[in-house]
């Protein structure tokens, strides 16, 4: 074969990748802006009103344990959990994973919560914490809402790839079709977060069959957790299906057709809906080493 | 994925470049502007910078300073000398500038400063133009011969007729006595050559041939005269220049002899007398330290000045007293913008907020580009380390930002003290950069540096930095100034421009690097 075939082939092979993977450009204009009415945006970004529409659709979260909706509210709230153990403190409008607290077991000699790490959270230190998301410090706005949920207790095979945080299902869906799928694993290096542009792990799930393909780690294809060594790939997700149509019915809840859905598995309870990404990010093309393009097409022929 | 609304969009955009050519079309064709006149012109700045130490006693020292003329256009002169006092007189046609002293003391000092704005000037002679029998009387003492002008010495009269430019038109007799000129030997003699001592030696300087010059002309029927000035060349000379002017049917025509130049005259000469002159006189026993030094800066065309005057948003800032500087830098901001659209959009690098990097690069007008990088990176870094100091004490978030402000105006005012003290001028302007700005890019910086770490951080502020460049290059770039204030509907294409890319769904350059392995892979 010349030179100028091989260039030519490349040339081919360059465009025809330029329509297998999404963009930024591609994914606002094409995806979001219009699935995504901007005015819509509060049911995605503020993960109360979301949990509101996810209840009256039937679709299963984290139990909430108590909202924090002013300063007057924070010692109410303290007070309500003293002497209850494992629950996450959230705002309702952060973002990266800011602002979220997470304590285990309380300890009525200690005055405290346990944290991982053998730390220890005083009722003070959560009024403060509290205070902080109502006034915006974690959501760059003027005021927030905190909310307390109860901590999910990971399924024995999330467990395992990281004990000391929560691996969740990401899923994208197009007017309620599932398009792509994949699970994150926080890292050390993360910070426990499960952020794949802050160090965590991505690793791929077939749609169809909930087995684990590949893994990869920041760029690079792995087939084991870099820091806890557990297996990545060939994996079954369990009660897929239910994962999926939980998916569904939580597309169907809001008014958003382009969504990453957020999804955990609790070891009782099964899939638990977290939260939902009106602009959900496009990494998940390099974990599952497909581009959106062709998926969201076969989706949007069963969409209709 | 298929995208709606496409011929709304296609008809917007047809309609503004439509609007926008047409403006354009019209501007050009029914009120005379030009093109041509968007591209700056160079201005020379002119400094006779004269040392000397006085004995003492009186001092005088004469020169001559330029006049505006229909090739010249001077302005912005100002002189500063220490204990002189400058009178000035006209002489026919010279400037004559005279600064006097007494009791002046060593170490004296004048420095007189103007601006030009030149061009060059070329004249056709009519082939068939014949000498006339008589002059207007103005004219006629430029056909007498002078001390060092020997109109009527034989040999003068020889030379001509053995050039033959005592017979034939004008144009003719010109051309002869200028090759004959142009072709002797240049040879930079010290001092004067009189008109024949350059005939004689058959080499002569600019002087020498230029005499020689007026001195043939004159004895072949032609008014011709001296002048004087500089060739204005960057840097500092204490070389002047002489050539000739020939008096052309109602026209004073330049030749130079000595540099080639036939009925024309080229941008870097300044005119400064006319005649046979000295350029620089002064009282004896002065050690006495000349030299004239050019430094030149591109600045509009006068010519779009005086013809771009539909909306005369020009005049509007004059009136107002407003800076020139401050209208470019409020043009120039939506073609900055399209800059940073294409960085983030075509190219993918990161910025801090959309618009930062217009805005800095429009702040820093006033100190120069890389100053201004620099001027932000001390700022940035000074704002940070507030901003992890003041993270200790947990503050609620705009108490925080004010207390940045704060940093933000320390840095600067150190800054400014700083290039005061280092003597680096165009650093001082930095407290005209609007703290504001500053203070969101230093806070973006250090929302950047907790949230996403000092990597993500680091290409943030680089990125924001090199679009900035970018911004500043093209919104300081004087012919796309002078073109928006000209054809203001220049920004009805940048428009365009801004709703093509935002209707772009192409891959960032950036993503192609991010997704390289699923592009070139083969299909699945």
């Amino acid at each position: 074969m010349s030179l100028l075939h091989l260039l030519g082939a490349s040339r081919r092979a360059l465009a025809a990748g330029r329509e297998r993977v999404v963009g930024i450009n591609r994914r606002n204009l094409a995806l979001v802006y219009p699935n995504n009415p901007r005015h819509h945006y509060p049911y995605a970004d503020d993960k109360l009103l979301a949990k509101e529409c996810f209840a009256r659709a039937g679709v299963p979260t984290p139990e909430t344990l108590a909202v924090c909706d002013g300063l007057f509210a924070v010692t109410g709230v303290v007070e309500a959990l003293r002497g209850k153990g494992r629950f996450v403190v959230k705002p309702a409008n952060g973002s990266g994973g800011g602002g979220i607290l997470v304590v285990g077991d309380w300890d009525e000699g200690a005055g405290g919560w346990h944290q991982a790490g053998g730390r220890l959270v005083t009722p003070l230190q959560l009024q403060r914490h509290l205070a902080d998301i109502v006034f915006g410090v974690h959501s760059n706005q003027l005021e927030d809402r905190a909310f307390v949920e109860r901590r999910v207790v990971a399924d024995p095979l999330f467990a395992a790839l990281w004990p000391d945080g929560l691996c969740d299902v990401r899923i994208i869906t197009l007017r309620r079709v599932p398009v792509m799928s994949m699970i994150r694993v926080p890292t050390a290096e993360s910070g426990g977060k499960a952020n794949l542009h802050q160090g965590g792990l991505g690793i791929a799930v077939d749609l169809a069959t909930g087995r684990t393909s590949r893994a990869v780690h920041r760029g690079r294809a792995v087939e084991a957790h870099p820091e806890s060594g557990a297996r990545l790939v060939g994996l079954q997700v369990p009660r897929w299906d239910e994962v999926l149509e939980v998916a569904r019915r939580t597309a169907g809840s809001v008014p958003l057709g382009y969504l990453g859905i957020d999804v955990v598995l609790d070891a009782e309870r099964g899939p638990l809906v977290l939260e939902i990404n009106a602009r959900p990010g496009l990494e998940i093309q390099n974990v599952n080493a497909l581009g959106l393009g062709p998926a969201v097409a076969r989706a949007e022929g069963r969409a209709g | 994925m298929q995208l709606t609304h496409s011929h709304k969009v296609g008809l917007t955009l047809l309609a503004l470049v439509a609007a926008a050519l047409g403006l354009m079309g019209w501007k050009v064709r029914r009120l005379g502007y030009s093109f041509a006149d968007v591209l700056p012109v160079t201005q020379y700045e002119v400094t006779y910078a004269f040392d000397f130490d006085g004995h003492g006693g009186d001092v005088r020292v004469r020169s001559f300073l330029p006049s505006s003329d229909a090739r010249q256009a001077v302005s912005d002169e100002r002189d500063q000398a220490s204990g002189m006092h400058l009178t000035q007189a006209m002489d026919g046609p010279n400037r004559v500038a005279t600064w006097t002293g007494s009791e002046v003391p060593d170490g004296a000092r004048i420095r007189h400063t103007f601006k030009v704005l030149p061009h060059r000037i070329a004249f056709t002679i009519p082939a068939d133009l014949q000498v006339p029998d008589a002059y207007p009387p103005s004219v006629v003492p430029f056909l007498r011969p002078e001390k060092e002008i020997q109109v009527d010495s034989p040999e003068i009269a020889a030379m001509l007729a053995r050039l033959g430019a005592d017979r034939g038109t004008v144009l003719e007799r010109l051309q002869r006595i200028y090759d004959a000129t142009h072709a002797l030997p240049v040879r930079p003699f010290k001092g004067t050559t009189d008109a024949l001592t350059a005939l004689r030696l058959g080499e002569a300087s600019c002087n020498g041939k230029s005499r020689l010059f007026v001195a043939l002309a004159r004895a072949g029927g032609l008014p011709a005269r001296l002048v004087g000035g500089l060739i204005m060349d960057r840097g500092a000379k204490r070389t002047s220049h002489q050539w000739v002017e020939a008096w052309v049917a109602g026209h004073w025509v330049p030749f130079c002899p000595t540099n080639g130049h036939f009925a024309e005259l080229p941008e870097r000469y300044l005119s400064l007398y006319y005649g046979d002159e000295t350029l620089l006189r002064h009282s004896n026993d002065l050690n006495f330290a000349y030299q004239y030094e050019t430094r030149t800066a591109l600045v509009p065309s006068p010519k779009a000045k005086a013809s771009f005057t539909m909306f005369d948003v020009w005049g509007l800032f004059d009136r107002l007293k407003l800076p020139f500087t401050l209208l470019r830098t409020i043009l120039m901001l939506p073609i900055g913008a399209l800059v940073v659209v294409l960085f983030r959009n075509v190219v993918g690098m990161p910025t801090f907020g959309t618009f930062l990097p217009a805005l800095l690069a429009a702040a820093a007008g006033s100190t120069g580009a890389l100053y201004g990088v620099g001027a932000i990176g001390v700022v940035v870094g000074t704002v940070a380390l507030a901003r992890w100091g003041l993270q200790r004490l947990e503050l609620l978030h705009s108490p925080t930002l004010a207390i940045l402000l704060a940093a933000v105006v320390f840095s600067l005012i150190a800054i400014t003290m700083l290039a005061e003290r280092t003597g680096i001028q165009p650093l001082t302007q930095v407290t005209l950069f609007p703290i504001a700005v500053l203070a969101i890019c230093a806070e973006r910086f250090y929302l950047s540096l907790t949230e996403h770490g000092a990597k993500a951080a680091g290409q943030e502020l680089a990125g924001t930095l090199l679009v900035m460049l970018a911004c500043y290059a093209v919104m300081n770039s004087l012919a796309l100034q002078v073109l928006v204030i000209g054809f203001p509907e220049v920004i009805f294409l940048v428009i365009a421009a801004d709703i093509y890319l935002g209707r772009w769904v192409g891959m960032r350059l950036s993503e192609y690097r991010r997704f390289r392995a699923l592009l070139l892979e083969e299909k699945r």
